[in-house]
Parts: C-alpha cells; structure tokens; sequence
C-alpha cells in the first residue's frame, strides 16, 4: 500500500482513538491490514471483484451522528445505527444493544475477534474492520430464549465516510432469533460500507438472518458474515442485494459439529452498471452436516453479478449433504453473470449436488401473460418476481413478506433507464 | 364483430394462411376446423397477437379497429382472449396473482375501477365455483405441475374471470377426459351471449357436442376451403379431410 493511501488509514485511525477502548488489539490490526492492503484480483477469491476503486477516495472515518430520518416501519424490534453508530433504540428492548456500549461484556471479550481469524481469505477487510469500527450490533440471545425479530437499520449519509460496522450475535443453547439487517444510504453519495458480522451458534441454537442491502447508487459494501455453528443448530441466511456501486458479501460458516445446517439463499438484481458479488464459503467439518444454497440473479443494463459459492466436505464429514442451486437471467446483451459453484469433497458417504443455470426471460412466457391484458413492462416484472421467489422460501415461515414486498417490487421494476 | 380478409401470414418465408376470409358476427360460435398442419393455429396466434409472424397481405377488423396494429395487451383489453393450445407455466407466480393483475389491467382499460382484494376474491370464487374448480387452483404457480386437463381448465377459468368479447379456443378440447371436456364446454356455454362471440379452433367434432356452432369452417393447406352449419362437422366425422383437400395427401380419417 502506497504511503498516500496508508496515511488516510492511519488518520482514520487517530481521529477515532479518543473515543474507542482498547487501543492495542486494533493497533495490531491496522498495521496488518496495512502490511497486506486491500484484495486484489490476483487473489482467486477476488478476481472477478476489483477494489481498485477503493483506493482512489480520500475516505475518513465518519464524524456526523445525525438522526435517521427515514419514516420507514419495521415490524419488530429497532435499533438504528446513522454513519456507523447507533443512533436510537429502544431501551427495553431484550437482548440486543451498542456493542461499543458493552465492549467490556463477558461476551464480547470471549467471541469478539475470535472466528475472523479463521478467514483464508479477505482477512484484510476484517482487519481495517477490527481496527476502526465504531459501534454495531451485539445481540445476546440467552438459552432457550424465542423472541420477536430485531430490525438492524443501517443508514449512510457522509460523503467519503468508511463505516467499519461490527455485529457479535451469540445465541445461546436452544435459543431461537430472527435478525434483520437494512443497509441503505443516499443516493449518489460516495461512502463505502465495510461490516464485519460474527456469529456464534450454540447447540441445537436457531438463527434466520435476512440481509437486505439496498445501498446508495455511489456506494461500496464489503460486508462478511463467519458462522460458527455447534451440534444441531441451525442459521438460515437470506441475502437480498438490490443496491450499491460495488457490493461484495462474503459469507464463511463452520459446521463444526454433528447435526450443524445451514441454508444460505439469496437474491441479487445487478441492473444499470452495479456490481453485486456473492461468495459462499462453506466447511462441513463433522458427520450428518447440511447445506442448502438456492440463489436467484437478475443482471440488466450493464450490470454484473458474481456467484462463488465453495463447499467443503472434510474428511469424517460423513453422511454430509450439500446441495447448491444457482439460476441467473439476463436482461440485456451488456449484462454479465459469472457463476461458480464448486463442490470439494474430501469425505465418503455423502450426498451432493449443485445445478448453474444462465439464461433469459422466456418470450413466450411474456406474450402468454400480454395476451391476458398485462403490459410488457408488468409483464417483465411478474415474471421476474416468479423467479426471484424460489429464492425466498425462507421468508415464509418468518411473517416479513408484507414488509419485504414493497423492496422486491421497487428493485424488480426494471424499466429503461435502469437497464441502460 | 370480426372481419377478417384475406389474410396471407408467413413465417419467415414460408407462407401459412393464403387468403383466409372469415365474418364472426357478435352472438356467433365459430368452428375452425381441419387437418394438422392447415394454419389453424397460426390463424389463433396471429389474431391473438404473438410475435414471429409476418401478416404478407389482407387486413383484420375488430369492432371497428385494425386488430393487427394493436399489441398482444391492448388485443386482451379490448376483449380479445385466447385459450392456448399448450399453456405456459410459470414458475412463482401464483394464479391468483396472474388473474388479479391480468383483470385490473383490463378494467383499468375499460376505464373501470381496479378491484380490491375482497372483491376480487369474490368474483374469482363465482367463476370457480361455475366451473366446478377448487379454490386451492388460485394458490398454485401458475400451470406449474398442473395436469394437461388442469392446464386447459385454468384457461378456461381465465377467460371467465377476464369476461372476453371474442374468446379464441384454440384446441382447447385436444387431449381432454369427458370430465374436462365438459368443463370447458360449460365455462363456453356460460361466457354465450349477444354480445360476444366465441372462434373454437379444433381438431375433432367431439367438442362440438357440447358446444353447437353456427358456423364451421374447415381449413386447409392455408385457406377455409368449406364452410358449413353444425352439420359439416358432422360430416367430417363421418368422411374425414381427405375429400376437402385433395391436393395433399392427407386422407385422415377421425
């Protein structure tokens, strides 16, 4: 990393110690991330996903703590985070609060930090995220609890501003928990979105975390996501990345014990010139494991969707069972959709598959529903909800579909100046 | 209501209809009938509006407008429906969802309010209800998974709820059980009226038992080469196409 670039980082960094504990540990983090900077394409893992334009913004850490404006209701529980720290929530509400607010927690101090280490790659990321977060979400689900959703509500408002936000989500045994995560921001606004979410599932623990990342047009997202799950538990992950300049999630779980599954679906709409990129990384690590991933992309205009997905059967994973599924469509002759699902087996005695599919939106499927009166246009768009539904089966079970609809609708309403 | 006149349509360069003439007054049932490969169904595509056909010459009349200069959606708010001969599936969109916005698309046309949710389910389950349907057909993917008679009942529920004045069925009856058959005939029979009039494309008279026609017409190498009362049909039951089409070579026999 050039002395310029590394100098942003560090000033990054000296407008934030004031306010921040632990100066050490984050220290140590900054000077790794500044020893290997960002990924580059030359990595596998990143080579269809450039972060050259990172380098070129003049980013500080955000200064500005206004209040969230937005009117939108959420059906659940929220706490809202403006510019990367939380700026209202409700005081009663169970389980979830500031992580910075209770950095000292027992917690925090036994899993904070604890799975990023596991990355092999990306890691730097992580890094810059451990050295200059400010606040996020730490929500502590005690054993056995059940409860309402929680609503994360993530908004951008400062130009040029880095939001390193980083979630704990620890749920005890048996505990079962429904977390939302918004991201959004200003459209046209320059900011770049770096959270860092680690997740520990306790056994027999279930998690369904819905991500929905509509993210300014002008804005960079590299979100990870690490899972590490105990014996029996369960995290279904819905991803929905209909925003942003250049999104980036990378997901990595850990089936570490027997009985362990996870499902990780997802939807992307990479229209005009976004670039949406979603890496799975998945390790089956003990017997009788599970993993399902059923994900749905749209590109149009010039726009440009990645899926990697790599699932890893170890040895002694017996009876482990995998099972990938990837469908994409093309709305344009610019658009690009790069899918590769990669299965490596090392175990005996398993069961997995994946299907890949690119392709277009059938003609005669649009005149079957034009001859019934349907405008082309809401023709498109029926058709594109159909096929964006296959990959929201998890929605079903989590009473967020009215809440979602409107989201859905806006970012399937692909007309001409959005496929341009 | 119809006024269809001679009408020549190719596919790329190879011509299907080669003169077609046909008058549908309002109140009318109209059977087209002849042998595989006549134009039968290209002559309901064409009326209907899909894409890949080349009308080469002749003009299409409907109430007053040229039809063929109207897109597929302006044809079905105008009150033109076809019933597919092999109706699409579409996977994630529930029927419901299909014949709610496919109806407000058309009563918005006719400068009617849209229905709300309540009145649309109402209106929906009367139809059902007149074609002998279960209310579970609302909630399932559209055609997805349905037998080949569930297919052609979902057509005919379509074209109920829609209300068309010309409703096109285009085989509607092919691969049919008894049952079924009925069903559509019924959903037909109980669309009839003055103002509306009904074009059954079909391969077999057996339909036609359940539905009388005032007029058949057979179809033949592009053009309607008899025209006849309810009795012709009969007829062709008895003697097949081979007599009414004796350039080609098909003699099949019903």
């Amino acid at each position: 990393m050039n002395a310029l670039t590394a100098s942003r980082y560090r000033q990054a960094f000296d407008s934030i110690r004031e306010r921040v504990g632990r100066i050490g540990p984050r220290h140590q983090a900054l000077e790794r991330f500044l020893a290997s900077g960002l990924p580059t394409t030359r990595e596998e893992d990143w080579k269809y996903t450039s972060l050259d334009n990172l380098e070129r913004v003049d980013w500080h850490a955000p200064v500005q703590r206004t209040k969230d404006v937005s009117t939108e209701g959420y059906p659940g529980a929220v706490l809202k985070f403006s510019n990367g720290r939380m700026t209202d929530s409700n005081s009663q509400m169970l389980h979830a609060r500031s992580l910075a607010a209770h950095a000292d927690a027992a917690v925090v101090t036994r899993y904070q930090g604890q799975l990023i280490g596991t990355l092999s790659s990306g890691a730097a990321l992580a890094e810059i995220n451990s050295a200059l977060w400010q606040d996020g979400l730490l929500l502590h689900v005690p054993a056995g609890w059940k409860g309402s959703p929680w609503f994360a509500v993530h908004g951008a408002s400062e130009a040029d501003a880095m939001l390193h936000v980083r979630n704990l989500i620890v749920l005890e045994a048996g505990a079962e928990a429904l977390l939302v995560e918004h991201y959004r921001g200003a459209p046209d606004l320059p900011y770049w979105s770096n959270p860092v979410t680690e997740i520990v599932l306790g056994e027999g623990a279930w998690l369904t975390h819905l991500k929905l990342t509509e993210e300014g047009t002008a804005a960079t997202h590299t979100g990870l996501t690490v899972v590490q799950q105990a014996r029996h538990s369960r995290y279904h992950a819905l991803s929905i990345n209909v925003g942003g300049r250049l999104v980036r999630h990378d997901t990595w779980v850990n089936l570490d014990e027997a009985g362990a599954e996870c499902q990780l679906d997802g939807l992307f709409v990479a229209d005009a010139r976004r670039h949406l990129d979603q890496h799975l990384h998945v390790n089956h690590a003990a017997p009788h494991t599970i993993s399902r991933q059923t994900w749905r992309g749209i590109a149009a205009g010039r726009g440009r969707g990645v899926f990697d997905a790599r699932v890893v059967v170890q040895p002694g994973a017996l009876k482990a069972d995998a099972q990938q599924s990837s469908r994409n469509l093309l709305l344009s002759p610019q658009a690009e959709i790069d899918v590769k699902p990669q299965l490596e087996i090392y175990a005996d005695d398993v069961k997995c598959g994946h299907g890949a599919t690119v392709g277009q939106l059938d003609e005669a499927q649009v005149f079957y529903l034009r001859s019934r009166g349907i405008g082309a246009e809401a023709a498109h768009a029926l058709l594109l909800r159909g096929f964006a539904e296959e990959a929201l089966g998890l929605l079903k079970h989590t009473g967020l579909t009215d809440w979602l609809e409107p989201h859905l609708a806006n970012a399937l309403r692909l007309n001409k100046e959005r496929t341009a | 209501m119809l006024h269809i006149e001679n009408l020549h349509v190719a596919i790329g360069d190879k011509p299907i209809l080669t003169g077609i003439d046909l008058d549908v007054k309002a109140g009318e049932v109209h059977a087209i009938m002849g042998p595989n490969g006549s134009g039968k169904s290209t002559l309901a595509q064409v009326l209907a509006g899909r894409e890949g056909y080349t009308v080469t010459e002749g003009s299409v009349r409907y109430l007053g407008q040229d039809l063929l200069a109207l897109e597929p959606e302006q044809r079905a708010r105008a009150g033109v429906f076809l019933a597919f001969q092999y109706p699409l599936e579409i996977p994630g969109v529930a029927n419901v969802q299909l014949l709610r916005t496919a109806l407000n698309s058309v009563r918005l046309a006719r400068g009617e309010p849209e229905f709300d949710a309540m009145d649309f389910l109402d209106t929906v389950k009367s139809k059902l209800a007149l074609l002998g349907m279960d209310e579970s057909f609302l909630y399932r993917a559209v055609n997805e998974g349905f037998s080949g008679g569930e297919k052609k009942r979902n057509e005919i529920l379509q074209m109920a709820v829609l209300e068309p004045r010309l409703a096109i069925l285009d085989e509607t009856d092919s691969g049919l059980d008894i049952d079924a058959l009925k069903t559509v005939a019924h959903g037909v029979n109980a669309l009839k009226h003055p103002e509306r009039a009904v074009i059954l494309v079909t391969h077999y008279q057996r339909l036609l038992d359940y539905i009388v026609p005032d007029q058949v017409h057979v179809l033949a190498g592009g053009r309607i080469v008899r025209s006849g009362d309810a009795r012709l049909a009969l007829e062709l039951e008895d003697r097949g196409y081979g007599w009414l089409t004796p350039d080609t070579q098909e003699g099949t026999r019903l």
